[in-house]
Parts: C-alpha cells; structure tokens; sequence
C-alpha cells in the first residue's frame, strides 16, 4: 500500500465519521429548538426548513467540491444572483422561454467555473483572491445587465418547482436530494471521486501518482459554479423575481455547511451527505432563531457561536483535523 | 418651524416642461408623483446670492446599485433637462464607498460646479466636506438621507418616523384596533427601519399584540424566508407591518404558500406588491394595503431649492414631504401591470422612461 493511497484511506474514515457526527448535531440542536419553542416540531415546519434548506444545500454540495480539491470559491454568491437576474429577464414570465434561460444561466455558469480552475491552476493564484475577484465581475455584471434595475419574473411552469410538492415533500428538497445523492456516488464510487479526494490530501503525490490534478481542480471549480446556478435557480423558482441582493448569503454561508459538515478546508476530508446535514443544521439554526424572540445582533452572534461550537465538537467526535 | 406654505406641484408645468400632449393623453388617469404632495419648511429661511445661469449643479450619489436609484437618478435627468437655468448636469457615483464619496464632492468642488446634491452614504462622514463647498460658495442640497450639523444649505427628505407611524395608525385601524401583527424591517441596525418603527409603535392601538420584528434586508426573498418561520411559529397572524413593500410582497408569498389567507399590509409604492394586491384581492377577502412610497423624485426637490438659491431666491433650512398614501382606493392610478414588479409606481417618469430604464 502507498502512503498516498493509506492517507486518502485514512480520510475517507474520518470523513465517514464527520458524517455521523453532523446528523447527530442536526438532530440534537432540532430536539433542543423544539423544546424551547414547539412551533419547531410542526411538520409543516419541518417542511419549510427543508424546503429552504434546499437552495444553500445544493449550492453547498458545488462547495464541497472545491474544499476537497483544498481550495474554496467565493464566487458562488455572484453565480446565484447573475443566475437569479438572467432567468427572471430571460423568462419574462412566459413558459416558452424556461429552456433558454436555464441554458443560457448553467452556460455562464460552466464559463466562470472553467475560469476558476485556470486562474488557480494554470495562472497559480490563490482561490481565495482567484474567486473573490470572479464574484466581484459576476456581481458588476449583474449591475451592468440591468443598470440597477431588474427586470422581468419567472414563468409560471417554473414557479411549481420552487413552490410545488410530490407526495406533500417540497419539490425543492426533493431535487437536492437527488442531487446530493448522485454527487455522492460521484466522489465515492468514481474513479473522478478518488482523484479529488487525492488531489487535496496531497496534490504533488497524487500528481506523481499519476491523477491528473490540473483538471480535476478545473472540474471541481466548473461543478461548482454549475451546482450554485442550480441552486440560485431553484430559488429562483421559490422567489419568482429578480433581486440583486439575492447571493449575498450565501458568499459564507456555503462554506460554512461545508465546514460544519466536517470537510477540512485543508483539502482531502469531507462528504457530500456531511453537506446536505450542514446545510440543514445551518438552516435550522437560522429558523430557530427567526422563531425565538431576539434581535438580528443577538441572532448573528447565536449563529455564530454555536457554528463554532458544532465545528470543535465534531472535530472531537470524528478525530479529524481542519 | 416657520410658516412656510405648503408647496404644490402644478400638473401643468411638469407636462409643459417635460411632454407632448401625446404623452398627456396616453397617461390617462395616472397618478403623478408630484401631485398633492405638501413640503412642510423646518428652520429659519435661508437666502442664496443670486449667481448669472445657466448654472453647472453636480450630484454625488452614494451608490446606484438598485432599482429606487437608477428611478431616481432619471428622474434627476429629466428635471435637469427641463430646466433652462441649468447648464450642466454632473453625476458622480460613490459606489457605497464612505470614502469615494467625499472624494467625488472634492471632485465636484475643484471642477467648481454652482451646487452639489448629495444622497450621503453616510451623514457623518460628508459633513466636513459639505461644509467646505457650502463655505466656498457652493450651493450644497443633500436630499433623501440626512447629514449631520448645519454646514450645508439646505434638506429635502421625508420623515422617516411620522411616515412609520401614519403606516401603523392605518395598519392599526384597518384591524380595528385589535389583533396580531408582526413587523418586518429593512438591512439590520439601519436607522431609517428603526425610526420608522419606533413611530409605528406609538401609533397603534394598545390592542395591537407585536409577535415579532425581524429584520428583512428589503428583500423579497429574505422576507419570505423569514415569514415562513413567523407562519410556523404563530398560527394567527392579522397583519403586517413593513416599511418596503418588497418585504411586504415576500411576506404575503410565504402567507400564499403556507395556504393561510392574506392580510392587511404596508409597505411602499413596489409595483410587485400592487400587481399581488390586484391578482389576489378577490380571493382574500381580508387583503389589504397600506403604502407610502419614499419617493423617487424627491430629489427634483433638492434641485429646484439650489437653482431657487443660485437665483438669489429663498427656501427653508429643511423642506420634509409627505408622499399620498397609496390604498386600495387609489392604487390603481399606480399600478403599472405591464412594468416590472421592481418599478417604484409613486414616480415623476412616463411609461416610456421607466421601460427604458427597466430595459422591458
């Protein structure tokens, strides 16, 4: 057995264990929500925070691909309100126009993603600045398309799959789950997913052991950038009109259900069904606290500090350093 | 406070100044902004040193990165353009930078313009810079957002806590003086949210029970996020209070998609929440609203006071307007269906330039 192959092995058990150690804080913090405020046990409730789960869990899914790799893209925010801005022009309200617009917002997509991963790994320069200056251009595009002034809504047709349901689950939620599942599959059984998952434990071992570290990066930033305007279009859905604001979120926000879920943002720990609990968990926090009576300060700290707290327990938990 | 008379706007000379008759009669019945507005004076007169025209007037925008802006700075345009004593119309923008900003005023002071509107990013931070043009001689007009001390020369604004409270005593009534609402405000700790509020609150009856405020960033999504919560936190929600009325349509969307029935609520003149209003109003019996718009062309005031002052002639220190209230005995006068729903209806601008700045 090669050190590199022990190490990703090693890893992946770690990971496994993150994994557990997020559900049970998903759980644990919806019981200790519920007791205090009941209005949190509803089913309905239950639903909703599923349902608005969806849009971060998925964008968040696109995140934990780059985290792997042991980078990070802060250009998922510009991604989702271009995406919300050019769907909600494009659709001017009318069925017929659904196609083209979500063609046009997973092309701009792809086209960002594959930028990404050639200023990181062809021009060598940082992801945290390589992204942060993405976002600022999709961001001012997205002022420069509309003058400030947006226009336009989604199609009806479009509409019930932000706000329908099968079998009384939210469409949305039934989306990212298929998502999540096939991105599972896609990191796990793959031979894509072993060479993501080197790439960021060890890039210059897994270089030499022949992973072809360059592209994989550049895939793992385009899935990225695909997964963000997937999720902006299922809020999109949700939403029905354009707002420019409507990104903002989620420029920490999804890093943050990647890193709760126990991926390391050194690179080479973490897992997509660890996401989707981080994404729940980041939700619940934010619903919990939409319910109780406090202020936005009290509520930003809250979040912040049991944020924090999740992160140190489950490091304790999973053993896995980040 | 003096006794300053209310001003009104003559429907006549905006169409004289800025349309053909074509334009008069494709208006129909349509509400103008302008119209019936009352300007309140607050403070001593002030008195310009009147300057020969045609005048250069500079406007140091703080940022123009949404649709209340982009309205506002045509309606600027439009005004600018209408006016014969003015010469030259400079806008810089701040880009929501405090510091770009004063430098754009230092810009607008060395390029020796007769007067500077100003919407402040942020109203401690221009004073200084305000206070040196106004004691260059520059005629200084912040508008919109007010600026500390007195070292400019003159305000035109809205008041933000008196248009809160004449939305909670209309909120208020419309429940009869009873029942449960929540509030939903603006970007976290903005003053203009908190002002608003705190006159709400003194304004509605004893009987009104606040189950929540929540901060909802004067976004349709956030809104309807957060109502959601509020929806499974209190099964009896009688009304809602807001101060934008994208929030408000948010709100109303959560309340839609929840299956409950949709209530009385407040706001200002979005167009989304009017073309919500006008689509659901038949099938939500209690549906109401209640909207006072800041508005857009408030600015056109600002404009008029400097050219007033370069003439020689006088306004008040502070001129405060109070928009009409938009309800829905009038709101069809505002509703523009075939406009976008980000569209501020309470506005001085035609159908035309409106879909021109909306590209729609």
């Amino acid at each position: 057995m090669t050190p590199n192959a022990s190490s990703s092995r090693r890893a992946l058990r770690a990971g496994a264990k993150a994994a557990g150690a997020v559900w049970l804080a998903v759980i644990g913090l919806y019981v200790v929500s519920g007791l205090i405020s009941p209005a949190m046990f509803q089913w309905s409730q239950l639903l909703n925070i599923l349902q608005v789960a969806s849009f971060l869990g998925v964008i968040a899914l696109g995140q934990t691909f780059v985290v792997l790799t042991g980078g990070i893209d802060l250009s998922q925010a510009g991604i989702v309100t271009l995406t919300n801005i050019v769907a909600t022009s494009l659709m001017l309200g009318l069925n017929d126009n659904i196609v083209i617009a979500v063609f046009a917002c997973l092309a701009i997509a792809a086209m960002a993603g594959v930028a990404n991963g050639i200023l990181v790994t062809v021009i060598g320069i940082t992801p945290l600045i390589a992204t942060l200056g993405t976002n600022s251009i999709l961001f001012g595009a997205a002022l420069v398309y509309t003058g400030g002034a947006p226009r336009g809504e989604a199609a009806p047709a479009f509409e019930l799959i932000g706000t329908g349901t099968v079998l009384g689950i939210p469409n949305p939620t039934l989306i990212w789950l298929a998502i999540g599942l096939a991105m599972a599959w896609l990191t796990r059984a793959t031979v894509f997913g072993r060479w993501l998952y080197a790439t960021g434990a060890n890039t210059e071992a897994a270089a030499m052991a022949g992973v072809p570290v360059e592209r994989v990066t550049v895939a793992a930033y385009a899935l990225s950038s695909l997964l963000a305007a997937a999720g902006g279009l299922l809020l999109t859905a949700y939403i029905g009109s354009p707002s420019l604001g409507i990104g903002n979120p989620f420029l920490f926000t999804a890093i943050a259900a990647v890193v709760v879920g126990g991926a390391a943002l050194t690179g080479g720990v973490g897992s997509m069904i660890a996401t989707i609990g981080g994404a729940v968990f980041i939700t619940e926090l934010n619903s919990f606290t939409n319910i109780i009576r406090v202020s936005s300060g009290t509520q930003f700290m809250v979040q912040g500090f049991i944020i924090i707290a999740s992160v140190l327990i489950y490091r304790r938990l999973s053993g896995a350093r980040g | 406070m003096t006794g300053f008379s209310d001003t009104r706007w003559s429907r006549r000379r905006l169409l004289q100044g800025t349309l053909g008759m074509g334009a008069l009669l494709a208006l129909g019945n349509r509400a103008f902004a302008q119209e019936g507005v009352t300007l309140e004076g607050v403070g001593a007169m002030v008195k310009g040193t009147a300057k020969p025209g045609p005048y250069r007037i500079g406007f140091a925008n703080g940022f123009s990165g949404n649709s209340w802006r982009a309205m506002a700075i045509a309606a600027l345009e439009a005004e600018a353009k209408a006016t014969p004593d003015i010469g030259e119309f400079i806008i810089l923008d701040g880009q929501g930078d405090i510091n770009k900003q004063v430098s754009d005023i230092e810009t607008l002071i060395n390029q020796q313009v007769d007067a500077i509107l100003v919407i402040a990013n942020s109203g401690s931070a221009v004073a200084p810079i305000l206070k040196q043009a106004t004691d260059e001689g520059i005629i200084t007009a912040p508008f919109n957002l007010p600026v500390d001390g007195d070292g400019w020369s003159t305000y035109v604004g809205t008041d933000p806590q008196k248009k809160g409270a004449t939305l909670g005593k209309w909120l208020s009534d419309a429940l009869g003086g009873k029942g449960k609402i929540v509030a939903l405000g603006g970007l976290p700790g903005n003053s203009y949210t908190a002002a608003g509020w705190a006159g709400a609150q003194e304004a509605m009856s004893k009987d009104i029970e606040i189950l929540a405020f929540k901060d909802a960033f004067w976004e349709e999504d956030k809104a309807k996020v957060v109502m959601a919560d509020l929806i499974a936190a209190h099964p009896q929600i009688d009304g809602v209070w807001c101060d934008g009325a994208q929030v408000g349509a948010g709100a109303m969307k959560a309340l839609l998609a929840a299956g409950r029935p949709l209530v009385p609520v407040t706001g200002d003149d979005y167009n989304g929440l009017l073309k919500l209003y006008d689509a659901e109003k038949g099938n939500h019996p209690k549906f109401d609203i209640g909207l006072m718009s800041e508005p857009t062309w408030q600015g056109i005031f600002a404009m008029r006071a400097a050219v007033t002052l370069l003439k020689g002639g006088e306004v008040p220190k502070q001129q405060i307007l109070s928009p009409a209230m938009i309800t829905k005995d009038n709101y069809t006068k505002y509703l523009r269906p075939t406009l976008p729903d980000g569209v501020f209806t309470d506005t001085s601008l035609t159908d035309e330039q409106l879909a021109a700045i909306f590209k729609a």
